[in-house]
């Protein structure tokens, strides 16, 4: 395994963009060339090296062998792992927006947790945060019609709202509550929450939610039938039949008012 | 000398039949505008000249000065937010984007804390749309949502909705129905035929529910939905679907209660099932007279409408990221710049806050709470009263403001290019 | 400046691929230049600068196809430099794309398809953002109400003068008109289905408002005929009312060298077929009529295969596509004036009804004999975004190269269209023809398309050399070479060097000031007054387009004497 280390020099207000930091960037470079890549600190181009510490293995080696630690606060460092598509990235901390964005392959390891846009169109590979996400995981950029397509991602805290908006493939597990509008417009693609849910499924075509805690359901649900998922009862319902929609809905329970 | 045809610089109706009488080189009187529009017309405090703050009090300075210093603190900013635009003319928003540009900032504009996120719906669904002569001349269902135009648009259901007279609509009031929806019984719900009382929070699971009735899945959706009964979802869908022509006009009830852009996503989507059956509109109750101006400017000079971030030299739009509540709330913004706006008013708590941190500058005729945190405050004439220059309407059209006095003032637009000009001349000397 | 030893193509002007200098002083070809720049084109395609008689370039549904289409704006994108302000879009693309895009092609000169009046100081305001290239933008008329009214009661007259005030109103070059009566009947969610279906509330037909247009546009002797987007577009089985709507005119005369009606987008008219299943192409139907009449032009409205945005004054349509493909649909309607709608979709080349719809594009241009009635054209960004022209090029000068398409495509294309039996390939002149010599005559731009003695300084030379490759064979490389302009001059100034934008001057905008005698003028004024009183939401004295909105204008006069 070739290991590559990486410390921000110091506290970053202004945001970091650095896309650059991926294993598919970094396998065919040696250190020093690692050191001289460019990246971004607001409208200011400066390189790897201005901004962080880097040390490791000098030999380049193919992407999937790379493996990247990032250690310190990477909160305000965006689209790490951008378009990886094999090796390793590991963030012994937070990890700013866009981690992961499109990624095809690889994975990416996040200790802390992750700022909004997590996996954004990821197409494959998987990411697992131990902490808590923002919005948008694995969602899609603005006005595409779908946005993740294929990999996992796992968030074993909570997520903010919009999780999986516009999901044509792919899974995405959470451990805690989602906020609002999870799964939203969603065309294929499993969806597990493991606690609570606002407006799960909403213009959902289809594709698979579960909710293991308490959803708020939308009268555009149809409720069928109660189903058994690991010895607990949930509610099975079909929607988004406002626009003849077949996806699944899976609720442990369903908020009062809400239907 | 009365001065006709001038355009009201206040709200999004822009009224364009306003009379201004003008004595002595002074605006002494003004016909037809509505109070809100009549105040600003008649014109109050101004700031007096270019400030700038020196242990923490504004002191007086030269317009030459209040330049130099505006140009170094964008010049030095690695993120600096150029915010505002509603409340000038397009001509302003060609420089500021251009400034933006020269100095790698992000640009927005106050349809950030206003129908940003009617945008952001349009981008998912699109938008039926016409112009309010349309809806003068044929609407005989008109649906206020979330809108309370009897306080925010005051001659707007006169000259063109709810009491309205047109080709189609000589009756005017009497020929058409007014619904609305809203979380209180506001004025204008006072005037209505129906008046649907919801959960604040809960528009788009009603609409969803109208979007059920509408396409005859009305059995499948429960008694209540958020409260309200089916029964009134089903007469309100009645009333739409029975329309020879409907509009739905929607306000900040929609964008800013919980769901936000997707509110408004799914105002879209009703209006396009029920384009199905009958004709319907649906438009942006937008708040100030030219943040659609600033929409289709940055539109078609930078590809989108808003929240672009030009730090990397390349467009780059994300809401949510590039928007100006965005940079402020996550504190990422190094310097501000706000030129016709009053964020100081009008956003959450913790972005005034960020403001507070980081050198603002200010470019303004009249104070106003952002005063109080601007570093730098340049003081320019009033758009529509003292300059000339292009607006657009709610509805999408473009009129041309009229100058029916002077004032001695730089333009806002004459400001921006001079701090331009100033940040040229500092990158030269790099 | 002289450009020497280029391979010249110069149709109006009959030359025809021959060695020789161009050159150019003060903005104009002249006879023979000693000084300026000397610019070595031995070896290369020498053709006046492209002139795209028909694209959506500015205004109000432009704009709203870029806000509702972030996705597409993320496309194209081109960081600044200390000369180019950056550039976003692919379909959409923002004014300084479309300028320099055009630039580098080679193109000088692009209109707008079509304005509305009310909203024509947006599409000014978009137009001065474009660079490089001059422009003009076209008038909509054919739902307007006073123009309905004026067909009603029967009063050319009346209608000569609100033609000839509309245009200057909105800045406008010429007459458009898209499906005539239905952008009205589209106020209230309808829409006229021939061209002698009544048109609800004012009791006139498309027949009858074409035909009246046309008289009044003749009358004025407007440099441009009218320019009509049928009724019925993009129906199956509407070949027929667009042969019917040419035969509902075959009487009148023009009043000028030039067509009397030119067609849009013909690809869009040229269907047969009852419904999508049996779709076929009916574009040799249409090139026969054309042959067989030579006062009428058309332009291709060529599909190209991804993304595009279908924008147009043809509402209705545009709510059928959304629905059809459960796509995202923005409308606007204006007031007293016209309809309009944008969508978003994908053209696929497994998709039956796109590939048949690619071939007829393609068999209208081939079919039809003589290239002066035919203009090449995308319908930029209906059929695909102009940046593809060269491909377009390259499918018409080689068989080859069709039929490897054909190849790639659903089989519908070969089996319903006449495509992979056409021979024909077109030639450089041809080429000159429906891209330069053909549009500017078509749109009568007396100074454009030609490089004879004063016409505009605008040349674009390509490094391919005519008389060593052959473009039925090398069709890539005609492809490459027609990308990215070797140079390409507007107004005597080299704006693009090796494919890049060296210069960024601002182009002149065209339009139309017609006179009319004032007793006609004073008639349309009475009822202006009235209607903006009654009917319109704005004050008539805020209406029309100043002129702070055109910096830069060249006014072509006309009207009655």
């Amino acid at each position: 395994m070739r290991k590559v280390i990486i410390k921000p020099l110091r506290e970053f207000q202004v945001p970091v963009e650095a896309e650059r930091i991926s294993p598919d960037v970094f396998a065919p470079l040696s250190i020093e060339e690692i050191r001289r890549l460019e990246i971004w600190e607001g409208n200011r181009k400066v390189t790897l090296s201005d901004l962080f510490m880097i040390s490791g293995d000098d030999e380049p080696a193919p992407p999937g062998d790379n493996e990247i630690f990032l250690y310190g606060d990477f909160s305000r460092v965006k689209r790490i792992g951008e378009k990886m598509t094999s090796g390793t990235v590991v963030v012994k901390g937070d990890v700013g927006m866009h981690a992961g964005n499109g990624m095809s392959g690889g994975e990416i390891l996040v200790e802390g947790s992750a700022d909004d846009w997590l996996g954004r169109e990821m197409r494959g590979g998987k990411i697992t945060v131990s902490g808590d996400a923002g919005e948008y995981v694995g969602a899609g950029y603005r006005g595409e019609s779908c946005g993740m397509r294929g990999g996992e991602i796992l968030v074993k805290g909570s997520v903010g709202d919009y999780l999986g908006e516009h999901l044509c493939g792919g899974t995405i597990t959470v451990g805690g509550d989602a906020g609002d509008f999870p799964g939203i417009a969603n065309r294929g693609g499993v969806i597990v929450i493991g606690g609570n849910a606002h407006l799960p499924g909403a213009e959902m075509a289809s594709g698979t939610i579960t909710v293991r805690g308490r959803a708020r359901v939308l009268p555009s649900f149809q409720r069928l039938e109660t189903v058994e998922i690991d010895g607990i009862p949930f509610d099975k319902f079909l929607g988004d039949l406002v626009d003849g929609g077949k996806g699944e809905l899976f609720a442990a329970s369903v908020e009062d008012g809400g239907r | 000398m009365i001065i006709e045809d001038v355009l009201c610089p206040f709200c999004g109706c822009l009224c364009d039949d306003i009379k201004v009488e003008v004595e002595g080189g002074r605006v002494v009187g003004v016909k037809r505008a509505c109070r809100l529009g009549s105040s600003k017309i008649l014109g109050h405090e101004r700031i007096g000249a270019p400030m700038v703050r020196r242990d923490g009090k504004l002191f007086e300075t030269t317009y030459d000065d209040a330049y130099d210093r505006a140009a170094r603190i964008l010049k030095g900013a690695k993120r600096p937010l150029l915010y505002g635009w509603c409340s000038t003319v397009c001509e302003t928003a060609k420089k500021g984007i251009l400034l933006a540009e020269e100095v790698g900032g992000v640009i927005d504009s106050t349809a950030t804390v206003c129908h940003g996120p009617s945008i952001i719906g349009i981008e998912e669904k699109g938008l039926s749309g016409s112009t309010l002569g349309q809806v003068k001349n044929r609407a005989d269902l008109i649906v206020f949502w979330g809108a309370n135009p009897a306080e925010a648009h005051p001659r707007h259901t006169m000259r063109y909705s709810s009491n309205s007279k047109g080709m189609f609509t000589p009756e005017g009031r009497g020929g058409r129905k007014v619904i609305v929806v809203d979380v209180r019984k506001t004025r204008t719900a006072k005037n209505a035929d129906k008046f649907i009382l919801i959960r604040p929070g809960t528009d788009y699971e009603v609409i969803s529910a109208l979007r059920m009735i509408v396409k005859g899945k009305g059995d499948l959706i429960p008694e209540t939905v958020a409260g309200v009964d089916k029964a009134d979802l089903e007469e309100a869908a009645g009333m739409m679907k029975a329309a020879k022509f409907g509009s739905i006009l929607f306000g900040l009830g929609m964008t800013h209660s919980r769901g936000r852009y997707k509110n408004v996503d799914n105002a879209l989507s009703l209006v396009a099932d029920l384009n199905g059956f009958t004709k319907f509109v649906v438009m942006a109750m937008r708040g100030h007279y030219n943040v659609a101006g600033f929409g289709q400017v940055c539109a078609w000079e930078t590809g989108y409408p808003m929240a672009v971030d030009l730090s990397r030299g390349a467009p780059y739009f994300n809401p949510g990221e590039t928007a100006a509540c965005d940079l402020l709330g996550r504190r990422e913004a190094d310097a501000m710049m706000v030129v016709a706006a009053d964020p100081a008013s009008n956003f959450p708590r913790a972005t005034v806050e960020a403001m507070a941190e980081i050198p603002v500058i200010q470019v303004d005729p009249f104070p106003n709470p952002t005063t109080f945190l601007a570093d730098v405050v340049i003081p320019t004439a009033v758009c529509g009263i003292e300059a000339e220059g292009t607006a657009y309407r709610m509805d999408g059209l473009s009129l041309r403001m009229k100058k029916v006095v002077d004032s001695g003032l730089p333009t806002d637009e004459e400001v921006v290019e001079n701090i331009l000009d100033r940040v040229r001349r500092l990158a030269d000397d790099n | 400046m002289i450009i020497e030893g280029g391979i010249v193509y110069d149709p109006i002007n009959g030359v025809l691929g021959e060695e020789m200098d161009v050159s150019i002083e003060d903005g104009r070809v002249v006879e023979e230049s000693q000084d300026g720049e000397k610019i070595d084109a031995r070896g290369m395609l020498v053709m006046p600068g492209g002139v795209d008689a028909h694209a959506h370039i500015a205004g109000a549904k432009v704009n709203t196809g870029r806000i509702m289409r972030p996705e597409d704006g993320r496309r194209g994108t081109e960081a600044r430099t200390k000369l180019l302000r950056p550039s976003t879009g692919y379909t959409v693309p923002n004014c300084y794309a479309i300028g320099y895009r055009y630039a580098r092609l080679g193109y000088t000169t692009a209109f707008e398809a079509a304005t509305p009046i009310l909203e024509a100081r947006h599409t000014h305001e978009e137009l001065e953002e474009i660079p490089i290239v001059d422009k003009g933008a076209l008038t909509l008329f054919g739902n307007n109400w006073e123009v309905l009214e004026c067909v009603r009661d029967g009063d050319l007259d009346k209608l000569a003068a609100f033609l000839a005030w509309g245009l200057r109103a909105s800045r406008g070059y010429g007459v458009k008109v898209v499906n005539p009566g239905g952008g009205e009947a589209w106020g209230y969610g309808g829409n006229v289905k021939g061209i002698d279906d009544p048109v609800p509330n004012f009791d006139v037909t498309a027949r009858e408002i074409i035909r009246y247009l046309m008289r009044a546009n003749e009358a004025l002797r407007l440099p441009h005929s009218v320019h009509l987007h049928t009724n019925n577009l993009g129906k199956p089985g509407n070949y027929e009312t667009t042969l019917a709507t040419l035969r509902a005119v075959e009487d009148i005369a023009s009043s000028r060298d030039r067509q009397v009606l030119h067609v849009t987008h013909m690809q869009f008219s040229a269907y047969g077929g009852t419904g999508w299943r049996d779709f076929e192409s009916k574009a040799p139907e249409i090139a026969d009529y054309f042959n067989r009449h030579e006062q009428f032009t058309m332009d291709m409205g060529q599909l190209i295969f991804g993304s595009a945005t279908t924008m147009t004054a043809d509402a209705p349509l545009e709510y059928g596509n959304a629905r059809l493909l459960k796509a995202k649909w923005s409308n606007h309607d204006i007031e007293l004036e016209e309809s309009s709608g944008v969508v978003p979709l994908v053209y696929g080349r497994k998709n039956p009804i796109n590939a048949i719809q690619w071939a007829i594009g393609l068999e209208l241009a081939l079919l039809t004999e003589d290239p002066w009635q035919m203009i090449m054209t995308t319908d930029h960004p209906n059929g695909g975004p102009f940046v593809n022209y060269p491909e377009v090029v390259a499918l018409l000068m080689s068989r080859a190269k069709r039929e490897e398409e054909l190849a790639t495509l659903h089989d519908l294309a070969s089996k319903r269209s006449s495509l992979p039996s056409i021979e024909r390939e077109m030639d450089w002149n041809d080429i000159a023809i429906v891209t330069r010599a053909g549009p500017a005559r078509i749109l009568g731009l007396a100074e454009k398309g030609h490089l004879g003695v004063g016409a505009d300084g605008d040349v674009s030379i390509y490094d391919i050399n005519p008389e060593k490759v052959d473009p039925s064979k090398e069709h890539e490389e005609v492809k490459a070479a027609l990308a990215g302009a070797k140079y390409a001059i507007k107004g005597g100034e080299v704006v693009v060097r090796d494919g890049e934008v060296v210069a960024v001057p601002q182009g002149r905008t065209y339009w139309v000031d017609a006179s009319v005698p004032e007793d006609a003028a004073a008639r349309v004024k009475a009822d202006l007054v009235e209607k903006f009183a009654k009917y319109y939401s704005i004050q008539m004295s805020n209406y029309m387009v100043q002129d702070a909105y055109v910096t830069r204008p060249r006014v072509i006069g006309a009207g009655v004497i």
